[in-house]
């Protein structure tokens, strides 16, 4: 199964689906699943970010929280402690870190370690990652980063108080949105392309000239910035940082919104994250079984579906295109 | 001083043959089937609750007898589950990219660990050594447990049991080749299906095993997979792809890294374990006693 | 097993589940109709054992209290949601359930949690209390109006064992501690050595010698390097801190070392559950519990309590957390009924202050830090061969929380006396 190029004749429609869907909800739903929304929105970044080093470069990171924790500990931290920052200039922080540790993950390892090896060892330095949170005082060790608010964008002329209302969810969608047209960019063009080529064909590529471990490791550095991202503005929605954000049990979170939308789609993750966000909200007081059913949802996609829900949609609608008339198919 | 070392070797090794046992079975099946079993773990801990089920029909006192009678019951429940396992889920996902794999055995995980909730509830459970092993040896200024003891000869000898095996016997040449062109093994007739199955068969017996074996080492608890998981991942890593030798002596090794940071980096528990696996893993990503599989 | 029926929990909840997303504040009048009470726990994870304990006391408060009439004239309802003891899911548990209209919530046990809700009340404009989080900060440098402990705090416990200490073992003045290397391990041991130097000169009339503790990782496997530490110790004492599984391995583990003979055991709050692991092999030790059915013999509420509990679940050896909740939920009742009315500033109001019945006896919900004052409740348990549980208790002791409690000072860190 190739990934394509999605065109922005596809892409641009669903993104503003998408959005739409996105903007209605805090007019018919309450508070509480307007928190969960902007939870999703965010879940949408963490899985595409995921999904881009993963289908594009072949890069398996069993360590993702890390990123996400690193992200959200750097924007609380400054968020709390140096609240005369402007907030742009935290997330560009925060996306910093994130990028750093990836760099410096990547560098020690992508050279030698590959496929099985180099998830071990995501896992190993987001276990790693997960104790030193805790052992940090300024860090608020175990109990974490409480009281991170949500801040007041100074444009200058205005500002944007997010504290009111539902501007942060708004505000949430926007750069969510934002993040994702960025990496739709980068999935489709040369650097996408060149990065699909090597991860099917290493040898080839490598005799065309293109540097492999360079592009694998510019892959899961930017993965690596935009999760930090992900993490950094899920930081005053939550208003709480603690060490189970790098847990690697929340790195299997991404792994599971790929899986279940379907790897091979850029927008896969994203109707993966939405589809667990409906989970846990329908079973929420559905106390004491959640692992079983987590667990049991995973096992029946991989076992049944393991191209997810749209890969099983992309082959229903080929068999029917193909039952009426032959046509080449868009996929999107 | 030297009791002091007595007893940091000492701890070490329990640590290092506990960890043993539960690697065993995750290394034998990441070695011929290149699968990295997350639920492993899962089914160590069942292995444990079926023995201490098993045992609570002897009350207190419990001869050494039953004690390992328990712990062949739960290898064979155990390896039964195995089947289960290869049929529903490693044989469907064979020609799947491997990562679907390691996401279907984590996804197991969390079934096992709901399954023990459901079936034994999430009390924390203990079970006493058998009334034969709960003295004390002392040596020099260390107190050795004869349970302890017990722990650390159980981990020697499975080791040489599966040593000779894979070493010394037919059926271990055969894994060997398989382990390491299977594909060949097939053409010159070798039935490499049912070789697969095997391995699983005994992978999970022997997590069974080690359940059974360690069920009196600590409480019992779900928490007990999440606890020898990341341990027993890090010496089937760290001791070469599928080597058993390897992850022998990767216990060990992990087992001294363990009691020296218990010892003096009290306050920072785990992370001279995972610093050591990264650096290995960086420095010598075959692990350390690599080159032939299996052996 | 023990707990509530699952089946029984789904089916009651099943149709609230479906209808919820779009159903917000307005919709709900408050007033004639049930007066909800959202129920945020733990149920599921590692603490689910105690949520099970907290909803159980939850489900039985509010059947006494509406089969009594209710609360003028009002039934109570409970809104149950499983926060996985994750600061995150809890969020989103108490936002979906302020949304929904149950601005008044319970059932809080992990620490960042609790400290995580009072910023998050404030927003949204709800208020909890909490069901046994021990997080000393939730009174004092993190107080926060909207956040109530109805039980013991760290300080009232731990300073209350240390006066035990010196009243009956006058002679052990060597204390050491099995620590965790966490918020509370650490907390819960520097209070208790508060309390020695403070007690121990003042009863025993003789210097209390604190030895290093010895600081344990939490959650691991195997914990004999730290036994052997502590076996070392010259300490007659040991504290222990260690909680919950972490307790029954290491104590397992210490049993051929006879780490507790000719030694005394004092255990922070585990309760039964170490005694209900390990049975006939459990070392004598006093462990602090929030509620003992036999230590309250003879009040009404407790009786009735055990009596309803007994019958809920067959569970003869309740733990104190079904307590706390119970005495939570009568709280709301009772600063309802003072306020007359259930939206969340009269509810503080009420709470604030406020002298209620419960399973231990009266307490006081002090005004200034939301910290209540009650009777501290400690047991002695040790291996006892008859019975099937293995283990018996064979004393009890109920200390005024007056005499134990410190001054309140809220919104500053609290003041502890530290071994020179």
């Amino acid at each position: 199964m190739s990934i394509a190029r999605v065109r922005p004749a596809v892409f641009l429609p669903l993104l503003a689906l998408l959005v739409a869907g996105a903007l209605i909800v805090p007019h018919v739903a309450n508070r509480g699943v307007v928190f969960l929304g902007g939870v999703v929105a965010i879940n949408v970044v963490f899985g595409i970010a995921f999904n881009l080093a993963f289908a594009k470069a072949g890069i398996l990171s069993f360590g993702n929280a890390m990123f996400f924790a690193v992200g959200a500990y750097c924007a609380g931290y400054l968020v709390t402690q140096q609240n005369h920052l402007p907030f742009v200039v935290i997330l560009l922080a925060a996306a910093g870190c994130g990028g750093l540790l990836a760099l410096v993950t990547g560098l020690l390892a992508l050279r030698r370690a590959s496929g099985v090896y180099f998830a071990v060892i995501t896992l190993a330095v987001g276990a790693l990652v997960h104790v030193l949170i805790m052992k940090l005082d300024f860090l608020g060790r175990n109990d974490g980063l409480i009281g991170v608010n949500r801040p007041i964008i100074d444009f200058g002329f205005f500002d944007l108080d997010l504290a009111r209302g539902d501007a942060y969810y708004y505000f949430i969608v926007a750069s969510c949105a934002l993040l994702v047209t960025l990496m739709w960019v980068l999935w489709s063009n040369r650097f996408g392309r060149s990065l699909q080529a090597l991860k099917s064909d290493p040898m080839r590529a490598s005799f065309l000239g293109i540097d492999i471990d360079r592009k694998r490791l510019i892959a899961l550095v930017l993965s690596g910035s935009i999760t930090a991202l992900a993490g950094a503005i899920y930081a005053p929605w939550a208003q709480i940082v603690t060490p189970e954000l790098a847990h690697w049990s929340f790195s299997t979170m991404p792994l599971l919104f790929t899986l279940l939308g379907g790897s091979a789609f850029f927008l896969g993750p994203a109707v993966g994250a939405i589809l667990f966000g409906l989970l846990e909200y329908a079973t929420r007081s559905l106390v004491g079984i959640s692992d079983l059913l987590v667990g049991g949802l995973l096992l029946a996609v991989v076992l049944s579906v393991p191209g997810g829900v749209l890969g099983l949609l992309a082959t229903l609608l080929a068999r029917f295109r193909a039952s009426s008339s032959p046509q080449r198919e868009e996929r999107a | 001083m030297a009791g002091d070392l007595i007893t940091i070797l000492f701890n070490a090794m329990i640590w290092a043959m506990a960890t043993f046992l539960v690697a065993s079975g995750l290394t034998l099946v990441f070695g011929i089937l290149h699968v990295l079993n997350f639920s492993h773990g899962g089914f160590f801990m069942i292995g444990g609750y079926v023995a201490y089920t098993v045992l609570s029909t002897f009350g207190a006192e419990i001869p050494l007898w039953a004690y390992l009678a328990a712990a062949l019951v739960a290898s064979v429940a155990m390896g039964g589950t195995g089947i289960a396992v290869d049929t529903l889920v490693f044989r469907r996902l064979k020609s799947v990219d491997g990562v679907y794999v390691l996401i279907a055995t984590y996804a197991l995980l969390l079934v096992c660990d709901g399954v023990v909730k459901l079936i034994w509830g999430l009390n924390y459970l203990s079970v006493s050594p058998p009334r034969e092993l709960l003295d004390v040896l002392f040596l020099g200024g260390a107190i050795m447990p004869t349970f302890s003891i017990f722990v650390v000869v159980s981990g020697v000898v499975v080791f040489l049991a599966l040593d000779v095996v894979i070493n010394r016997t037919s059926a271990g040449r055969i894994l060997q080749v398989i382990a390491v062109d299977p594909w060949m093994a097939g053409i010159v007739g070798i039935n490499v299906s049912s070789v697969y199955r095997w391995t699983v068969i005994t992978g999970f017996a022997l997590a069974g095993l080690a359940g059974g074996l360690l069920v009196a080492n600590q409480s019992l608890s779900p928490d007990l997979a999440g606890i020898f998981i990341l341990q027993a991942f890090g010496v089937v890593i760290v001791g070469g792809m599928g080597s058993v030798r390897g992850a022998f002596v990767a216990s060990i090794f992990l087992g001294l890294v363990e009691a020296l940071s218990a010892t003096y980096l009290p306050n920072y528990p785990g992370v001279l374990f995972f610093a050591t696996i990264a650096l290995v893993l960086i420095v010598r990503p075959e692990g350390l006693l690599s080159r032939q599989a299996t052996s | 097993m023990t707990g509530i029926s699952r089946r029984g929990v789904i089916a009651g909840l099943g149709a609230t589940t479906l209808a919820a997303p779009f159903i917000n504040r307005r919709a709900f009048a408050q007033s004639g109709d049930a007066i909800r009470i959202g129920v945020v726990t733990a149920l599921s994870g590692p603490q689910e054992f105690i949520g099970n304990f907290v909803l159980a006391g939850c489900q039985i408060a509010v059947d006494q209290i509406n089969a009594a009439g209710g609360v003028l004239g009002r039934q109570l309802a409970l809104e149950i949601r499983d926060d996985r003891a994750n600061p995150a899911e809890a969020s989103a548990a108490a936002r979906e359930l302020i949304g929904l209209g149950a601005n008044l919530q319970i059932g809080t046990i992990s620490s960042s949690v609790a400290l995580a809700m009072g910023p998050l009340m404030t927003q949204e404009g709800g208020v909890v209390i909490t069901c046994g989080a021990g997080t000393e900060k939730l009174n004092h440098e993190n107080y926060n109006e909207h956040v109530f402990r109805p039980g013991d705090g760290p300080y009232m416990r731990m300073r209350a064992q240390a006066r035990l200490m010196a009243e009956r073992q006058p002679d052990v003045t060597s204390w050491t501690g099995l620590v965790p290397d966490h918020e509370y391990g650490r907390t819960t041991w520097a209070v208790y050595v508060d309390g020695l130097l403070q007690f121990y000169p003042e009863i025993a009339k003789a210097d209390p010698d604190i030895l290093d503790p010895i600081i344990v990782p939490y959650g691991a496997g195997d914990y004999r390097t730290f036994v052997t530490q502590a076996a070392r110790s010259k300490a007659q004492g040991i504290y222990n801190s260690t909680y919950g599984g972490d307790s029954v391995t290491l104590f397992q583990q210490a049993k051929p070392f006879q780490l507790f003979k000719d030694r005394v055991l004092m255990d922070s709050a585990n309760e039964f559950i170490v005694a209900g692991a390990l049975k006939g092999d459990t070392p004598g030790h006093w462990t602090g519990i929030h509620w003992y059915h036999e230590t309250n013999k003879g009040n009404p509420l407790s009786d009735q309590l055990y009596a309803d509990y007994v019958k809920k679940t067959g569970n003869t050896q309740p733990m104190g957390w079904v307590s706390e909740a119970h005495a939570g939920i009568y709280a709301y009742a009772k600063a309802i009924e003072k306020s007359g009315k259930s939206d969340t500033d009269a509810v503080i109001a009420g709470l604030k202050g406020l002298e209620w019945d419960t399973a231990t006896g009266k307490r006081l919900m002090r005004a200034e830090d939301n910290q209540a004052i009650k009777d501290v409740e400690l047991i002695y348990i040790e291996a006892g061969a008859s019975g099937p549980l293995g283990y018996k208790v064979t004393d009890y002791v109920k200390v005024d929380g007056n005499t134990v409690i410190e001054p309140p000072t809220p919104g500053e860190p609290m003041k502890l006396r530290k071994p020179s």
